[in-house]
């Protein structure tokens, strides 16, 4: 049992477009009652500019490795069983999924506890950058370092 | 010795190109390779830089061996 439950945290990159129902039912093993998903999407308006759609890139096999220590450490430091990372590469218009996070916990408080860390990790820590193209012109974000 | 250096992102553009080939004679700290290449791009300079040695953050003291990856690129911006 321990083995499976090990296999039903993931972390992945594509370029498809997220199906944020079926990922977030990927981790419900029955030894849990909740799972917290965050589905994050492209915003229209960021201080005041309006954003037109954004495009992300990554360095795809330091993305995936970063991803897998925050599962590991979130796993250490909050009581959930399971967790999931699934980002969206490429163009994405406004309203379209970029990121999902999903956290698995027999209770919800450590649900979204780790979500909320995990999100925040990732900002500081995965090598995936978003491009913003507004009316006249387009930036490379640059996050915060910690 | 031959190893990689890639860019993404702001430092991609910033460079033009998505990685630059090294071929140096001597055994050198990552350190001494960024700074060359902020020399060589000083456009880099207007950025927060982070660097990665093999896929992993890097300090800059690490020995670059034949055929490792570095890369260079600005805080992450991903979610």
């Amino acid at each position: 049992m321990t083995k499976d439950n090990e296999r039903k945290s993931f972390f992945e990159i594509t370029n498809e477009p997220l199906d944020v129902g079926g990922i977030a039912r990927r981790v419900v093993p029955s030894e849990c009652g909740a799972t917290v998903t965050l589905d994050g999407y492209v915003r229209q308006w960021t201080k005041g500019r309006e954003t037109l759609y954004l495009e992300y890139e990554a360095y795809e096999p330091m993305a995936l490795r970063e991803m897998e220590k925050l599962i590991e450490r979130a796993r250490g430091q909050f009581e959930i069983a399971h967790a999931g990372i699934v980002h969206r590469l490429g163009r994405m218009q406004i309203g379209e999924t970029s990121v999902i996070i999903s956290v698995a916990a027999p209770h919800r408080r450590a649900a979204f506890e780790a979500c909320e860390w995990l999100i925040k990790e990732l900002k500081c820590t995965v090598p995936i950058w978003k491009k913003e193209v507004y009316a006249g012109g387009e930036t490379w974000v640059e996050g915060d370092t910690k | 010795m031959k190893f990689q250096v890639l860019f993404f992102g702001a430092t991609a553009a910033e460079v033009g190109k998505r990685g630059i080939e090294f071929d140096l004679a001597e055994q050198t700290k990552a350190a001494e390779v960024f700074d060359k290449i902020v020399a060589d791009f000083p456009q880099l300079k207007r950025h927060s830089l982070l660097f990665a040695v093999n896929q992993e953050y890097a300090s800059g003291g690490e020995m670059i061996n034949d055929g490792d990856e570095l890369a260079i690129f600005t805080a992450v911006s991903g979610g």
